[in-house]
């Protein structure tokens, strides 16, 4: 079996570590003997989606996402838009999640149109949501840990959360909502890397990748302990505050 | 002892919340003797400081400095009073100071330095200081408080070639290549032009986004260094040979970013006329700070401890112990304290895949978020069944002591290394804590 992951803006989003997920996306495929193929697709780039299986959107600067608005809309949008309609596997984090909703306003009041593919918008704070954050998910029953570091405010309508907050701020610090899940494409605050601590997730992942190329695909499991002890060590922590 | 050599034990900024306490503008008085020299800067503050005092105190002029652990503005204040004297003397003598990007607006609002000289900007702790872009404007409002001070520059820092200030500037830089790289690495900072956010261009790169380049699209370009490195003659782990302005220099510390750190205390002594034959000397023998590459001898067995705190930072030391073709050891400490950033997802921007080609003996993990580390460097390549996952200090000396091989490095972000170098004092390895 091979995947395709497609990492957007490799080059200009960048700085808060999000390159982890990809990186153990493929270190997790790799030990069940699946070959991974990573594209980088940036500026002036056309974005095919029937050549990808999973897309990976990051977290950036604003000076950088600002360069990365317009390049999206003018070479990417409608490609994108097939992509996440068809249910193919998205992940974004913090700026590219931002930047698959309606707008994008910055702490300075510039106001970034995003793709508007999700029914979500995003509105800059005072105050920067910073620290350590744990969410759960009850359809799954999962609990998901990570960093947030975001002045961002965002509002998912209707759409699902990634999970509900149990410490931290999530979304916009009101709504009690972490990131948020349609179809196949996930999107979250989380730094962390966000895979590192969340192995359910990332294999999550790879099976709606592989069942959308392969059907029907069981993934072995891995030996986790070192992920779950660095989860177990975030949650009794932030739990003993 | 007295009290206030109590009071200065460990690089405290009590003294100086006192002193402001009493007198807001204390710092303008107990400075008011001295030609202050400002470092800031991402990284390479401190060796940078201890080089430049170093030169100056050879060149036989009053100099003091302060350190590492007080260059926020509190404890910048307690190190002036801690040198002040209540009898003038008729000479200015010299403050090389290091501060914090943040602080540098503190201390020009009531000083007016001769010389401020800024290293570089990498991402840094992206939970205190943001994003470069806010790092870059935070250093430059305390510039702006100063337009009579001179200003030494990265030339080779595409962030500092663009500023709109009345400051006299003086660049310096790489004017040769260290290697043949002209592509900027994909995770590099800062690599869109800051005129039109253009991609740039390099001639060549030295290392992250610094080097000389130049937007094909706006014609910014790197500015004319007045102090340039011409000729590399020889890099390895102890140190490295260039040319500097034509004449030959010894640096002894090893890794292209202290080539920088060497080379922006030269053009600030040059700045302040100091002759080269001096700064030479006190180039090929300056004392690494501590936690600066800093050699300590357990049991026969070299050890050298690393500050790392950012990416740009630890990938430098990871090339640096690429250069090692000895069987080596690796100890790698992850802490996040508020001093080293409460976010750890840092270290999956730094390239320890580089790691995983050398002659590798024991790996020991350590520090408050050993198992992120862990799983790093797992996905980096290596076997997780051999790490050893070392509590406490204690711990990891027991393993240490135990290596085979010559040399074990560690590599320790701000709070691990300090508390282990106070392990290793309480056990006799050191023998100044600061």
């Amino acid at each position: 079996m091979e995947i395709n992951i497609c990492h957007l803006y490799p080059d200009l989003l960048n700085v808060y570590g999000d390159v982890g997920n990809i990186l153990i996306l493929k270190h997790r495929a790799e030990l069940r003997s699946i070959k991974v193929n990573i594209v980088n697709v940036s500026m002036g780039d056309v974005f095919k989606a029937e050549d990808y299986d999973i897309v990976f959107f990051g977290g950036g600067q604003d000076y950088e996402q600002a360069i990365v608005s317009p390049d999206l809309i003018k070479f990417k949008k409608s490609a994108i838009e097939d992509y996440i309609q068809s249910g193919k596997v998205f992940l974004a984090i913090c700026g590219g999640y931002q930047l698959l909703g309606k707008y994008y306003t910055t702490p300075d009041g510039e106001k970034l149109e995003g793709l508007g593919i999700l029914d979500i918008y995003t509105e800059g704070g005072d105050k920067r949501f910073i620290g350590n954050t744990i969410i759960h998910n009850e359809a799954f029953d999962e609990t998901y840990v990570g960093f947030e570091n975001h002045s961002g405010r965002t509002y998912i309508n209707d759409l699902k959360p990634l999970g509900t907050v149990k410490v931290g701020y999530g979304n916009n610090g009101e709504d009690g909502n972490e990131g948020c899940i349609y179809k196949n494409t996930f999107c979250t605050y989380f730094h962390g890397s966000l895979l590192s601590k969340n192995p359910e997730l990332a294999d999550r992942i790879l099976t709606l990748a592989l069942n959308n190329k392969y059907n029907e695909v069981a993934l072995t499991s891995l030996d986790d302990s070192l992920e779950i002890k660095a989860k177990e060590f975030i949650i009794n922590r932030e739990a003993s505050k | 002892m007295r009290l206030s050599k109590f009071l200065f034990k460990g690089g405290t900024n009590f003294p100086g919340k006192i002193a402001l306490k009493l007198d807001k503008n204390i710092l303008k008085t107990v400075a008011n003797n001295y030609e202050v020299i400002l470092i800031t800067g991402t990284n390479g503050k401190t060796t940078t400081t201890s080089m430049i005092y170093s030169i100056i105190k050879d060149s036989n002029k009053p100099v003091i400095t302060n350190n590492t652990g007080a260059n926020m503005y509190t404890g910048i204040v307690a190190c002036f009073i801690s040198n002040y004297s209540f009898k003038k003397s008729a000479e200015k003598k010299i403050a090389v100071i290091e501060v914090d990007e943040a602080n540098v607006k503190f201390i020009t609002e009531y000083i007016s330095p001769k010389i401020i000289t800024i290293t570089n900007l990498f991402r840094d702790q992206l939970d205190r200081y943001g994003e470069v872009y806010t790092t870059l404007k935070k250093i430059l409002e305390g510039v702006e408080k100063t337009p009579a001070s001179t200003l030494v520059l990265n030339g080779d820092e595409s962030l500092l070639g663009n500023l709109n200030l009345k400051n006299d500037i003086v660049y310096y830089g790489f004017g040769t290549k260290v290697h043949e790289n002209k592509i900027v690495d994909i995770n590099a900072d800062a690599k869109f032009c800051t005129v039109c956010k253009a991609p740039y261009e390099y001639n060549f790169i030295t290392y992250n986004h610094l080097g000389d380049f130049y937007c094909t699209e706006c014609g910014y370009k790197r500015p004319t260094l007045t102090y340039s490195v011409d000729k590399i003659v020889d890099l390895n782990t102890n140190g490295s040979t260039v040319h500097i302005n034509n004449k030959e220099y010894y640096i002894n510390q090893p890794g292209t970013y202290n080539i920088y750190n060497a080379l922006c205390a030269y053009s600030v002594a040059r700045a302040l006329g100091i002759q080269d034959n001096i700064i030479e000397h006190a180039l090929k023998n300056v004392a690494s700070s501590f936690g600066r590459q800093e050699t300590l001898n357990i049991e026969g067995k070299e050890i050298k401890i690393i500050l790392v705190k950012n990416p740009a930072g630890y990938d430098e030391a990871v090339n640096t112990i690429n250069l090692d073709t000895r069987k080596i050891n690796l100890s790698l400490l992850l802490n996040d304290n508020y001093a080293d950033g409460k976010d750890v997802s840092w270290i999956w921007d730094v390239n320890f895949e580089r790691l995983t080609s050398l002659n590798i003996n024991k790996i020991m993990i350590s520090g408050i978020r050993l198992y992120d580390m862990a799983i790093r460097l797992k996905v980096a390549g290596f076997q997780s069944d051999s790490f050893l996952l070392c509590k406490d200090e204690e711990a990891l000396l027991n393993e240490i002591k135990t290596c085979d091989g010559e040399i074990v490095y560690i590599l320790a972000t701000y709070t691990a290394m300090i508390n282990l170098r106070k392990f290793l004092h309480t056990k006799g390895y050191i023998d100044k804590i600061w």
